[in-house]
């Protein structure tokens, strides 16, 4: 078999080549806080390296099969990876066989797939790799903000609540936006003090603190705003009581590995329904370093995550025609197992993007191939698409945004296709109540 | 004087402002708090009552140098404190054991748990029982924050736990033995020797479990500890020459034996030199053979990978005796000039401010390699820092982080601790997870990070919830303390010298001031009725530890 360099894609890379002139630098479709066109982005970020080669597997590539003994995901028997069809003659790419969530949304062509995917500097650390993934630039020096406070910024958005990170703190994607929120319930973001008796002026002096202009002052400020617009928009009964958050579509948000993945989605879920006009909001999944026992990990983690978007994209169905989600890693993990059961860090990985607005149904790419000369370095699975190739298609079509160019400085790479620009025709079988594919 | 403290303050607001959107920059030359305070808020978790007037008394430097040599005999409140805690231990009946629940002494650290002891703990079917050890770990962590006279050293074992960060609560193995960590490795070392440190974390059951090289065997190894040794434990990212360099040769300085950084091929080979090195705990060897399951450090030759290797550009023949390998990659990684410059940067970062001044970094790591054999090296340099122009010229540069926040809190204010989960959860919540923080990187440095919109809405209300009637983890006499017969704008004063290291502006002082006399004069004693004066000096209180002024150190 020659898993030799293919295009994955065929068909509408030069409809889109024709629509962009071949780059997305140039690209101008809506006005700075035009929201006609603009996508909800909901960035996950799966922190610690992915296995992508686990997550979307060549299953029956020989090397594969040799480097990655019993962690592989296997043809046939009990762990069988899931078939998705996908246009390489000769190879035969499966899902994870915990995906089942994921298969459903692909099938129904919301989700698409990128392999070969990433960050092209060849550092194999975690943290540095997140710094330039999240900076948004390929190599050394790590810039001022974030790529989404970049693009924040160059859309000069508004509003209640524009951007949010569902956890304790802000992620460096969103660094550098100044109105960007944490907050992990909205239920409870409030004030709570001890004293009923002078809590006015206990109110009033707090507000008075935070009027000046150093970075906790500021910080303090856009926290009481924050404060003031979540308790303006939450759900409250007759009594003033807050509503507790109920999930639509009958979405079940997932336990276990995927418990923490799943309460952030409900968040941002929650936030969306509220109508703060979020843009943006980040939402980190930990937990994917896999140096060992990756056998007993990595399919629990899966789990996690494709029950947890399935629930989100189930619960938000409403809002499918303004929702994008992208699923993306530091870096994925060497071709080859160690002894220790597990994966050291590698590089190329996959991508995932799902919405109304995804072309989904497909993978893009090219595939590199596996033979030790196809190699990144001799071990890795190369890198053959940027993964701000991606994002910024996403930004472009799905996000109005016009200068590509300063949310990715020096990026000028062609787009993927893999999003609906704004006004062409979405072509979909159903929007609500994906059935949950079975096997 | 003047101009080099403007100088170093423009700075770091400048570089970090770029990166995390700014440090604070609210105290100038002329409201640089007096050198007491501005130690106490670096080197101590805040002043508690009477700690001003004492290191006023002896001096500062003499502070220093009592600090720098702690003493456990000279202890008594906090040895009390620890001696005297309990912490409560609920769980339900499970396979074959009984239900708990009671309040239970500190006893792997009051009765100084063997290994033996520990790690039996960790094989106990009640998860309770094996988290036990770290549970007492972070209890006593917070009493001696609290309480312990060697404020120096605490701040530096937090320094040295997120350095060497173990997650403690992800193997039980980890949790159980937590004790010993703390004990025998941060604490052992945290003002000693940093190679000693380095190898007996490597040789440590929690970094073994933690980052998976007691699971590394020959072929291929498995590459994480060594990977964060590099990056995280020594030379650090600004050393990581990767994007760079495909070639050890390449890297300027190799040929002579002196390469200015490391590269992937330094991780494998490192990885390699610390294959077999494991903690027993009972896996098989080979046929028959198994490792005793004690928890026990244990090297495994059977494991190694003897061929010859070439870390930082040194050439290490095959076939060197048991261990060698690895100690030799631990000396070339700890006394590398680039660890030296990565440690003190970072000192600096957390006893100084977030972009420390390039001419200090390098001062103090010219002392770190002047004393890499000497078993004081850290006493030395931490002495070095403690004493520069730059540390009794900066003040507000850093954020309290929340434990700083929830201790120093306490500590002003005199308040009686007792240490319980619910205070752990807040903690966490927070965005600070004592021992629990899951990637190695420890928790951020970088005050930017600690001002989300989550974290100043959890800052504020911590204040709060200490003082409620639900969290119990501590109790408050702030009646009791204020003094009689002071005017409202004298108590205001009162509890803003008590909590603040610089003065608020004018503007807050009478916000606090018109809620403290209410009704009445400011330059009066306040009236009402005592449920309304306790509810007041609570308010004001609280008021002072929610500015902006309480969150800087």
């Amino acid at each position: 078999m020659t898993l030799s360099r293919r295009n994955f894609v065929v068909g509408c890379s030069a409809a889109i080549a024709a629509l962009t002139g071949g780059a997305v630098r140039g690209l101008a479709f809506a006005q700075p806080g035009d929201t006609t066109h603009r996508d909800i982005l909901v960035v996950v970020f799966l922190r610690g390296g992915c296995d992508g080669l686990s997550l979307v597997a060549p299953v029956n590539d020989p090397f594969y099969r040799g480097a990655r003994g019993d962690l592989r995901v296997e043809e046939s028997g009990q762990n069988a990876g899931l078939r998705f069809g996908n246009p390489i003659p000769g190879a035969d790419f499966r899902l994870h066989p915990r995906a089942t969530p994921l298969l459903s949304l692909y099938i129904n062509r919301s989700l698409a797939i990128v392999h070969a995917c990433g960050l092209r500097n060849g550092t194999r650390s975690h943290f540095e790799a997140m710094d330039y993934m999240e900076g948004g630039i390929p190599e050394s020096g790590v810039p001022a903000n974030g790529w989404l406070a970049r693009y924040l910024n160059g859309i000069n958005a508004s509003g209640y609540l524009p951007a949010v990170s569902a956890s304790a703190r802000i992620p460096f994607s969103m660094t550098g936006f100044n109105d960007a929120a944490a907050l992990t319930d909205p239920g409870a973001f409030n004030l709570s003090w001890n004293s009923w008796r002078y809590r006015s002026q206990l109110d009033q002096a707090l507000d008075s603190f935070y009027s000046g202009d150093s970075p906790v002052q500021r910080a303090g400020r856009t926290t009481l705003t924050t404060i003031a617009r979540i308790n303006e928009r939450l759900p409250r009964d007759s009594q003033g009581r807050v509503i507790p958050y109920t999930p639509e579509n009958g979405a079940v948000y997932p336990g276990g590995r995927g418990a923490s993945l799943g309460s952030a989605l409900r968040t941002v879920a929650g936030l969306i329904k509220m109508d703060v006009g979020l843009i943006a909001a980040t939402v980190d999944y930990g937990g994917w370093d896999t140096h060992e026992g990756q056998s007993w990990i990595f399919p629990e983690l899966v789990a996690g995550l494709s029950e947890a978007l399935y629930a989100f994209y189930n619960d938000l169905w409403r809002y499918h025609h303004r929702l994008t989600i992208v699923v993306m890693s530091e870096f994925g993990r060497r071709l080859k197992a160690n002894r220790s059961s597990g994966t050291d860090h590698g590089h190329g990985n996959v991508m995932l993007a799902l919405g109304e607005g995804i072309r989904g149904g497909k993978m893009y790419g090219v595939w590199p191939g596996l033979a030790t000369e196809q190699l990144d370095n001799g071990v890795d699975l190369a890198i053959t698409t940027d993964y701000r190739a991606v994002l910024s298609e996403i930004l472009v079509k799905r996000g109005g945004h016009q200068a590509v160019d300063q949310v990715f400085p020096g990026f000028s790479g062609s787009p993927l296709g893999l999003a609906y620009a704004p006004g062409e025709t979405i072509e979909r079988p159903q929007r609500v109540n994906l059935p949950l594919v079975t096997r | 004087m003047t101009f080099s403290r403007r100088r170093f303050l423009g700075a770091g607001a400048t570089l970090a402002g770029a990166r995390m959107s700014g440090v604070p920059t609210q105290v100038t030359p002329s409201t640089l708090p007096p050198i007491e305070l501005i130690a106490l808020n670096r080197i101590a978790y805040g002043p508690r009552p009477g700690d001003i007037g004492r290191v006023q008394g002896m001096g500062f430097a003499a502070y220093v140098d009592e600090q720098l040599n702690p003493n456990d005999a000279d202890d008594a409140l906090c040895n009390q404190k620890i001696a005297e805690a309990r912490l409560r231990i609920q769980y339900n009946a499970g396979m074959g054991y009984p239900a708990v629940d009671e309040m239970r002494p500190l006893r792997t650290i009051v009765e100084n748990w063997s290994l033996t002891q520990l790690w039996s703990l960790s094989k106990n079917p009640a998860y309770q029982e094996r988290i036990r050890p770290v549970e007492e770990v972070r209890a006593a962590t917070l009493l001696r924050a609290v309480y312990s006279k060697w404020q120096l050293r605490e701040v530096l074992v937090e320094f040295w736990h997120n350095h060497f960060n173990v997650d403690a609560y992800s193997d039980s193995r980890i949790s159980a033995t937590w004790t010993l960590y703390d004990r025998d490795v941060i604490r052992r070392h945290c003002l000693g020797n940093f190679r000693s440190m380095v190898r007996d974390v490597a040789k440590s059951i929690a970094m073994g479990f933690y980052l998976d090289n007691a699971f590394s065997r020959d072929g291929p190894a498995n590459e994480n500890y060594a990977r964060e040794l590099f990056e995280l434990h020594t030379l650090g990212q600004e050393n990581y020459l990767n994007h760079l360099y495909n070639r050890w040769r390449d890297v300027p300085g190799a040929l002579e034996g002196n390469p200015v950084g490391y590269i992937d091929q330094d991780v494998y080979e490192a990885a390699r030199a610390f294959t077999g090195w494991t903690i027993a705990h009972g896996q098989t060897v080979s046929g028959n053979i198994r490792l005793p399951d004690t928890g026990e450090f244990a090297y495994v030759d059977l494991w190694h990978d003897n061929a010859q290797k070439r870390v930082l550009a040194f050439e290490i023949d095959p076939n060197q005796p048991p261990l060698s390998d690895g100690e030799t990659v631990i000396r070339l990684v700890s006394e590398h000039p680039g660890t030296a410059r990565h440690i003190c940067r970072k000192l600096c970062r957390r006893l100084l401010a977030d972009d420390p001044p390039d001419s200090l970094v390098n001062a103090l790591a010219s002392v770190w390699l002047t004393h890499k054999n000497a078993p004081d090296q850290i006493a030395r340099t931490v002495r070095a820092l403690l004493l520069s122009d730059e540390f009794a010229n900066t003040f507000g540069s850093k954020v309290k982080r929340p434990f700083e926040v929830i201790v120093s809190f306490l500590r002003a204010t005199n308040a009686d601790v007792t240490p319980n989960s619910g205070l752990f959860w807040q903690l966490q919540e927070m965005g600070y997870r004592m021992f629990n923080w899951g990637p190695p990187t420890g928790h951020p440095e970088e005050s930017a990070a600690w001002l989300s919109t989550n974290g100043m809405l959890r800052r504020w209300n911590i204040i709060n919830q200490l003082q409620s009637t639900w969290l119990k983890a501590a109790t408050f006499d702030l009646p009791g303390q204020t003094p009689a017969g002071l005017t409202s704008r004298q108590i205001v004063e009162f509890w803003i010298a008590r909590l603040l290291a610089i003065a608020p502006p004018p503007s807050t002082i009478n916000r606090l001031v018109d809620l403290m006399r209410q009704n009445g004069s400011a330059d009066a004693p306040p009236t009402g009725s005592a449920e309304e004066m306790t509810d007041r000096i609570r308010s004001v209180v609280t008021l002072i530890a929610m500015t902006p002024e309480f969150q800087l150190r």
